[in-house]
């Protein structure tokens, strides 16, 4: 082994004191290095809540423990980047539960029972493409197959007599392997899109989240692009001017608001599209594959978000997504769609377990 | 107050960020800006004067002013022309967000109408300082203008709905637009004296809306006069029949838009 990754084979660890700490006072931040660490080494400190709403740091020290003053009760993150002279920076970090806080672990909203009022009713929904027709693009291929009698054939069943409903307050999964119809179903709830056959219900406003190219302009600064993707999400424009800091404070975005979204990276838009969709309570949330360009970091707090939406009682959250783990965790009941039909739809365990099998 | 606009005052406020949202790309990066919404109809006409004035030695006694004449007809198709081969590809361009919110689809071809309006505006600023340079002072006719705005805005948004609904199904409508717009510039009188035309291309011209049209903006200022009954008449019968033409054509297609798109 060269002396160079020797010099470097050294890892920091974080420790806190105690957790959780029963009322407000200093917490303390530990940095041990493991390994062997170099002579001269400097911490920076930082620390956000749970929320990324408040954050801090100090400045760079030689110190290798940090006391933090929480502001209030909450979910902290406390963390130190270690550098040394050479430049090699590593980070070691530690949450810190103040006060009367939850354990992080997401829980699943309970399923509701018939009382609740139903707020998505997909009732007998089939969508059948016609595939000949998809292909003509240009007026040559048009009038040949016109000529040749060979418009109007090969129908194709995208979703074949789908049936299930959601109530308000349920965080409702949507399962399945790729091309297997999700992405319709989810046109025809977000309205985009008809049904052939059967009705599909929605009660209350429906917020999506935006993707990158659609409703944003790379040409545009993010503060440009709030106002946009608001507007095409119907918030009130009075409502943005009161929401922009709250919406820039979300997606962690304060020194960079007014530089071109073609200078951010792709993980920054969706923090945005995902702020400015949860900025108001909207009746129905539907969480897609965006999210998933998000860091982990990210969609910790998004999950945070959509579990205080849903303990408002007023949200409904549709989960699109063929990773399983994310439904699995947040979910409390989950419909599987396969090739079009509809395979099960209940409690999320049961579904979960059923899909898994698929792949053994 | 709710969050949210109902929705006809959404597709206002989305129509209005649009606008706002093509105005700031137009111009961004460039130094001059918004002045070059005034001095490219200005430039345009100042080549076509030259060429056309002392090579193809075009003049009439019945034109007072060239300059005037050929700005006039210029900055009125370019709104035209403008809006709707913007407006053509403005469903397909909004293709990833028509597929994932729910968005009055009317809104797209119609925005682009509304940013050429604006750009028109612009222009007049240009049509003033030529006036103004000739010795041809607006007068009271120029009061008409929003009344010929009225009917091209028909006639723009009519045909930016038709051919922006067209073009989900046939893209060869795109290719095909240019063409056909090349081929208008010409058959309509922008920068030759009406009196070259022969007999029967007097008689086609009346089946051109943008021969009205160009008639029109010059009747109110550089002619300076009330326009007739009659070409009032043609130029509201134009835009309506082009808006419900489109109207209809929209309606009816744009439910199958997200398939093709």
């Amino acid at each position: 082994m060269s002396e160079a990754t020797q010099a470097h084979a050294w890892m920091p660890v974080a420790t806190i004191d105690s957790t959780p700490f029963e009322e407000l006072g200093y917490v303390t931040l530990n940095i041990e290095l493991e390994g062997t660490p170099p002579k001269n080494v400097r911490y920076l400190y930082t620390w956000r809540s749970a929320n990324g709403l408040e954050r801090g740091q100090t400045d760079y020290q030689r110190l290798a423990s940090f006391n933090f003053l929480p502001p209030h009760d909450g979910r902290f993150f406390l963390n130190a980047d270690v550098s040394d002279t050479e430049g090699v920076i590593k980070s070691a970090g530690a949450w810190a539960n103040i006060g009367d806080v939850v354990e992080d672990e997401f829980k699943r909203p309970p399923i509701p029972d018939d009382s609740v009022p139903v707020v998505i009713d997909v009732n007998d929904v089939s969508m059948v493409f016609n595939k000949a027709s998809e292909q003509y693009n240009s007026l040559k291929e048009y009038f040949i197959a016109l000529a040749r009698h060979e418009l109007n054939f090969k129908a194709f069943r995208a979703l074949n007599h789908v049936s299930f409903s959601v109530r308000r307050g349920e965080a409702f999964g949507l399962v399945g392997t790729n091309g297997s119809g999700k992405s319709t179903m989810l046109k025809i709830i977000a309205g985009v899109l008809e049904a052939s056959e059967g009705t599909c219900t929605v009660t209350g406003s429906i917020a999506p989240l935006i993707e990158l190219g659609a409703g944003f302009d790379m040409e545009l600064t993010a503060r440009e692009n709030i106002y946009l993707n608001g507007a095409l999400l119907g918030y009130r424009k009075e409502f943005i001017d009161e929401h922009i800091t709250d919406i820039i404070a979300f997606a962690e975005l304060e020194d960079f608001m007014d530089m071109p979204l073609k200078n951010y990276s792709s993980g920054m838009v969706a923090r945005i599209a995902f702020a400015i969709a949860t900025v108001a309570e909207p009746d129905i949330l539907i969480v897609d594959e965006t999210l998933s360009v998000g860091d982990f970091l990210f969609q910790q707090k998004c999950q945070r978000r959509i579990q205080e939406l849903i303990g408002s009682g007023n949200v409904t959250v549709l989960l699109v997504s063929h990773s399983i783990e994310i439904v699995e965790a947040m979910c409390d009941r989950v419909c599987w769609i396969e090739k079009g039909q509809q395979r099960m739809t209940g409690p999320t365990d049961d579904v979960c377990a059923a899909y898994r099998n698929l792949g053994q | 107050m709710s969050a949210w606009y109902p929705d006809r005052q959404k597709s206002v406020y989305i129509l209005r960020q649009l606008v706002l949202r093509d105005f700031k790309l137009k111009y961004r990066r460039s130094i001059l800006g918004v002045l070059w919404s005034v001095l490219n109809p200005l430039l345009m006409m100042t080549v076509m004067a030259a060429v056309f004035s002392t090579m193809m030695r075009f003049s009439s006694d019945s034109i007072p002013s060239y300059p005037l004449y050929i700005i006039l007809g210029n900055v009125a198709f370019s709104l035209m022309s403008d809006s709707t081969s913007q407006g053509m590809g403005s469903i397909i361009g909004a293709a990833s967000l028509l597929k994932k919110v729910r968005i009055k689809r009317w809104v797209f071809p119609l925005e682009k109408v509304l940013f050429s309006m604006v750009n028109f505006a612009l222009s007049l600023v240009a049509v003033l300082i030529v006036m103004l340079a000739v010795g041809v002072l607006p007068t009271w006719t120029a009061l008409l203008l929003p009344l010929f705005l009225v009917y091209i805005g028909m006639f723009c948004a009519g045909l930016a709905l038709l051919l922006s609904s067209l073009a989900v199904f046939f893209r060869d409508v795109m290719h095909l637009w240019g063409v056909v717009l090349t081929a208008w510039t010409y058959a309509t009188p922008l920068f030759y004296p009406v009196e070259i035309l022969p007999n029967w291309m007097l008689v086609v011209e009346r089946f051109n809306p943008m021969y009205h049209f160009v008639n029109y903006i010059r009747t109110l200022l550089l002619y300076q006069q009330v326009p007739s009954l009659a070409l009032n008449g043609a130029c509201a019968l134009c835009g309506a029949l082009m808006l419900a033409l489109g109207l209809i054509v929209f309606r009816k297609t744009e439910r199958r838009f997200i398939l093709f798109i």
